[in-house]
């Protein structure tokens, strides 16, 4: 006890104490780290942090002087452990994991008193940002953890040095950082990528992009969103606009209001997911290959064009194929998440019909949209053939003057009566529930597809031709089954507003300026204004790069990393290569150590003068201990000829006035301090020689 | 255990032999990732562990990197390292009980110019290596007192290491250890450095009556023999001529003033006879203080020794004194004996000789 007591008092008064100024920076850390991880985090806990910090603050700028008792903190502790288990266990394994460690770094920020617990401290918030990387992985993001690294480690440097200037501490810790930077890119570049060792807990945040169930009015929403969906990178020229249909759910259950997804479907994915079972649709006729980087949604639904199957290893083991020729993720998709698709457009229309999707796809509602019933059963007696019936349908839309707007009137009773008949305005998802419906009730299997359609082509030289796809783009469209033809895709807003199909949202709303209407400052809502636009383009263009080799770095483009630089992926040339990385890495470090070695520590005047100093010992002559410059010149020039005292009287004359003369004076001199350096050096090359040759 | 040490001892003087200045390189350091090294170590692999579960890159790539810090580290922290020079300085004269203050000059060669690139960086701790063949919990914690924490950034020179001397006799200074955290704490350099020295411990002076032995030429009494020394029997014999050093109150001022020159009183006293002074040979059975004596645990050796360092305390304590009062005597502790002189070579003579006496086995 006696013994910690001292302890305690001596850690007080080093140097190491509460005053250093590197724990108002690790609370400064702890403050930013959690609040980007605002989403996530309580806010109860986000309050402790900032009381935290505020000790901290209060502490180091003498406003108070106790930290408070172990006692009280433990007491804190116990209680916030107890509220967190409280708040915390309905949202997942990986958000208490979070909370917990937040809360940790939070307490242990006001009780910090020893070596030790600064040092937890560090690792904990080191750690912390690793888990900021789970949740943002922007550039802004990324950018900014990095720049919390560094505080980091200039905390410990600030630590360990206390008494040095800030801005001597930021030119070692940044040195430090950039010596390790290529090290640490040479590692990444190379050091294997695995696939992951255990199932982790996944983050459980709101779910955002489309949703599992429409009620015509929906994907209204969404075209409000200015928010990338996803990109695609293609290997070749990407489809055209209007063949770009990107399918993501399959609603087939119909309410009279409302499309969800169908409970069957969903048990047959748990039932796959649970074997691990993979769908195999039948894949006939072309196909193209291409690569997405879906942001995140916190769903399992991915993007892909028509029938599409993973492509690569990464990708067949992640990505599950569904009976309604969705793709879908074994977790939901939390961070940015890249795979590698390959599509067969013309698959669809091969696929087989089982009963129960017939069933599925023709169940309708008992009652109501009346209207709609009798205009089908009228239509149906006129066209017995299901193709005519179809075109008759789809005429309706033609013939009557159908506006495609996202300001529709609100329909509440029978919905697809009042859109068919009276309003006659809506956009896709009211489009394609009543085409949907009419064909059900006509007895032709239909379904609602929903997903993206379009995007924004950037195709820069050299390069490959990348898609964006924006929230905007979201759409809904119809997939039939006919007999003879399979399924068919078929999109009733195509033949009522040809603009959103050909050139996009924006184009379509043209007239009525409802396009982001809710966000006029959105810079997609501004892209006529060309400089605003390229500068869109510009960020648009960096997010990518950054997603695509970066963020999607994999053991895929490792693999092809090593190809372009060996040619070929032989046993020997691999261990060439490690080998080679080895000596790259061993090569820099003793670049870095090289200065230390050449530096001249004593300083070049000193050099030169104990220089000629060891060449007189190595003759024999040793200078004593009590011998000056001068007494030892004296002795020089007694007991050598004038060939080699010469030049070392000239050279001790040198050195005595450079290092004994008043700074004033030599710089009034003759010779500045260069030139005398440059005759010392003749002086010493004078007498190294001479006395050689007294030797010899 | 002990074996290993004394191997350890032996490996120690051949790899860093005792110097009186320590340009440290790679024969004397030594470094090893600090405890907080390690833990860093453990945070890489947890971040890898997670980075490759989540397949997050941004994670990997900052556990590659801090992975980089720490390889580098490894040279940043010998570097700093490297640059200490450590010599050591003259230390006052110390007595058994003091707390010697050993004057360790770090980096005294480089110039101010030279400093901020060249100079050592950061806190160093510098203690003294603990003797663990007595290392209990109470010797532990007195030498963890010892160590010395030193902020190169700020620094004075010279550096004051504080050792408690126990004993008399030639100071056994054991090697003193410099370690290091500089930059980031992530490694330990650290270094047992031995220095030459000269440094004695004299045994701690008792005060006491000063007894001098005059030794006539016949003389015939021992009691007699002893002259008390006491102030003012000092009286007036001659003038002489003044020499530079002599004490100002010794000139005769009012010879000055007649023109005379400087001329200094000369006296004489029977202080300036000369005496010696003289381990008694009966220390043993004469004052022992009762309290000592009746502690029975001390066996009859340690018994003898605190009586001996008793009597040579007195010892010291009589040289001292005469020494400051000028008087000339011999110091007689027989087997060795120490002509009778005075100033301050005689003086340290007689210390040196009262530090190392060892009494001749029986």
């Amino acid at each position: 006890m006696f013994i910690r007591l001292q302890q305690k008092l001596k850690n007080q008064g080093t140097p190491q104490s509460s005053k250093n100024i590197a724990l108002l920076l690790l609370a400064a850390i702890l403050v930013c780290v959690s609040f980007s991880l605002f989403a996530s985090i309580l806010i109860w806990i986000l309050l402790l942090v900032a009381c935290a910090a505020v000790i901290r603050g209060a502490i180091y700028y003498n406003y108070y002087r106790h930290l408070p008792s172990i006692r009280t903190l433990n007491l804190l502790a116990v209680l916030s452990i107890l509220g967190l288990i409280y708040s915390a266990l309905s949202d997942g394994l990986l958000f208490g994991m979070v909370n917990l460690l937040i809360l940790a770094c939070a307490l242990k920020l006001m009780q910090m008193r020893s070596q030790k617990d600064v040092y937890q401290l560090v690792i904990s918030l080191f750690f912390l940002i690793g888990c900021g990387f789970i949740f943002n992985q922007s550039i802004g993001f990324s950018l900014f953890y990095a720049l919390m690294c560094m505080a980091l480690l200039l905390s410990l440097a600030c630590y360990h040095a206390p008494s040095n200037t800030m801005h001597k501490q930021l030119k070692t810790v940044s040195i430090l950082s950039l010596q390790a930077l290529p090290i640490g890119l040479l590692m990444f570049l190379v050091l294997p990528q695995l696939s992951p060792l255990w199932h982790t807990p996944k983050s459980k945040g709101a779910q955002t992009g489309l949703s599992e169930q429409i009620t015509p009015g929906d994907i209204a929403t969404l075209s409000q969103s200015s928010e990338l969906a996803f990109r695609a990178t293609f290997e070749d020229t990407p489809p055209i606009a209007r063949r770009r249909y990107w399918r993501a759910i399959v609603m087939e259950d119909f309410d009279g209001k409302t499309w969800k997804v169908h409970a069957y479907r969903h048990k047959l994915r748990e039932f796959q997911l649970k074997t691990k079972q993979q769908f195999k649709p039948k894949l006939t006729g072309p196909f193209f290959d291409y690569e997405v980087i879906a942001e995140p949604t916190n769903q399992p639904w991915l993007f892909a064009l028509d029938i599409a199957v993973p492509a690569d290893t990464q990708s067949r083991r992640n990505i599950m194929q569904s009976s309604d020729f969705l793709l879908f993720n074994r977790q939901p998709v939390v961070s940015k998440y890249q795979y590698a698709v390959r599509s067969y457009p013309e698959a669809l229309a091969n696929q087989a019909l089982t009963v129960t999707d017939k069933q599925i796809n023709l169940r309708l509602p008992e009652t109501g949209n009346n209207r709609t019933r009798e205009w089908v059963s009228n239509l149906r007696a006129k066209f017995q053939d299901n193709n005519k019936f179809v075109e008759a349908v789809l005429s309706h839309f033609i013939d009557n003057p159908f506006v495609y707007t996202l300001r529709p009137d609100v329909m509440l009773v029978d919905p697809v009566d009042r859109f068919l008949f009276d309003n006659q305005a809506g956009f896709c998802s009211h489009y394609a529930s009543a085409l949907a419906y009419a064909l059900r009730l006509g007895g032709i299997p239909a379904r609602i597809v929903t997903g993206y359609q379009g995007g924004e082509l950037v195709e820069n030289n050299g390069k490959s031709p990348y898609l964006s796809i924006y929230q905007y783009d979201a759409h809904a469209w119809v997939e039939t089954w006919s007999d003879n033809a399979g399924w068919q895709r078929i999109d009733p807003t195509a033949l009522v507003s040809p603009d959103r199909i050909e050139f996009g949202l924006q184009q379509a709303m043209l007239e009525e300026g409802s396009f982001l209407a809710d966000s006029p400052f959105s810079l997609a809502r501004l892209a006529n204004i060309v400089w605003l636009n390229n500068i869109r383009l510009f960020l648009a263009d960096i997010d990518y790069n950054w997603s695509r080799w970066v963020l999607g770095f994999n053991s895929q483009k490792q693999r092809d990393l090593f190809k372009s630089i060996l040619g070929k992926l032989t046993p020997e040339r691999l261990s060439i290569l490690g080998v080679g990385i080895v000596f790259t890495i061993g090569m820099l470090l003793s670049l870095f150590f090289l200065p230390h070695w050449l530096q001249n520590r004593l300083g070049t005047t000193q050099h030169l003068y104990i220089k000629a100093l060891h060449a007189f010992a190595k003759a024999g002559t040793q200078r004593a201990n009590w011998q000056g410059p001068t007494a030892f010149s004296q002795h020089i020039n007694e007991h050598y000829s004038h060939k080699v005292s010469d030049p070392f009287s000239q050279l001790t004359q040198l050195y005595l006035r450079l290092t004994y003369q008043k700074k004033q004076s030599t710089g009034t001199s003759v010779l500045s301090i260069k030139q005398c350096h440059r005759l010392m050096r003749g002086h010493l090359a004078r007498l190294k020689t001479e006395l050689l040759k007294s030797k010899a | 255990m002990t074996l290993l040490q004394s191997y350890w001892n032996k490996w120690l003087n051949k790899r860093i032999p005792a110097a009186s200045q320590h340009h440290l390189n790679h024969h004397n350091i030594f470094i090893f990732p600090a405890k907080f090294g390690l833990l860093f170590l453990s945070l890489c692999v947890l971040l890898f562990l997670l980075g490759t579960n989540y397949q997050n890159n941004l994670m990997l790539l900052l556990c590659y990197f801090l992975l980089a810090i720490f390889l580098v580290n490894l040279l940043a922290s010998y570097i700093n390292f490297a640059r200490i020079d450590l010599q050591i300085g003259k230390c006052h004269e110390v007595f058994v009980g003091d707390n010697l203050q050993i004057p360790l000059w770090l980096n005294a060669n480089i110039d101010n110019n030279n400093r901020a690139k060249s100079a050592t960086k950061g806190l160093l701790h510098f203690k003294f290596q603990t003797n663990q063949h007595k290392s209990t919990k109470k010797t532990k914690f007195r030498h963890d007192q010892q160590s010395t924490e030193v902020d190169a950034d700020a620094l004075t020179n010279p550096i004051y290491l504080s050792q408690k001397c126990h004993q008399r006799g030639k100071l056994t200074l054991s090697r003193v250890t410099v370690q290091s955290f500089y930059p980031l704490g992530l490694y330990r350099c650290w270094t047992h450095l031995a220095f030459i020295h000269e440094i004695t411990v004299f045994p701690k002076p008792l005060p006491c009556e000063i007894q001098l032995h005059i030794n006539d030429n016949n003389s015939a009494k021992k009691s007699g023999g002893i002259a008390n020394e006491q102030a003012g029997h000092d009286d007036f014999s001659h003038l002489k001529a003044y020499q530079v050093g002599e004490p100002l109150n010794h000139v005769a001022w009012k010879q000055l003033a007649k023109g005379r020159g400087m001329v200094s009183k000369q006296f004489s006293s029977i202080s300036n006879q000369i005496g010696w002074l003289k381990l008694s040979t009966d220390y043993k059975n004469k004052a022992l203080s009762p309290s000592i004596v009746l502690d029975t645990e001390l066996d009859n050796l340690a018994l003898d020794k605190i009586a001996l360092d008793k009597e040579l305390g007195e010892l010291c304590y009589q040289v001292i004194e005469l020494s400051r009062t000028q008087r000339t005597f011999g110091l007689d502790l027989g087997p060795q004996c120490i002509a009778p002189n005075s100033g301050a070579g005689h003086r340290l003579a007689c210390l040196l000789a009262l530090a190392n006496f060892t009494e001749a086995s029986p």
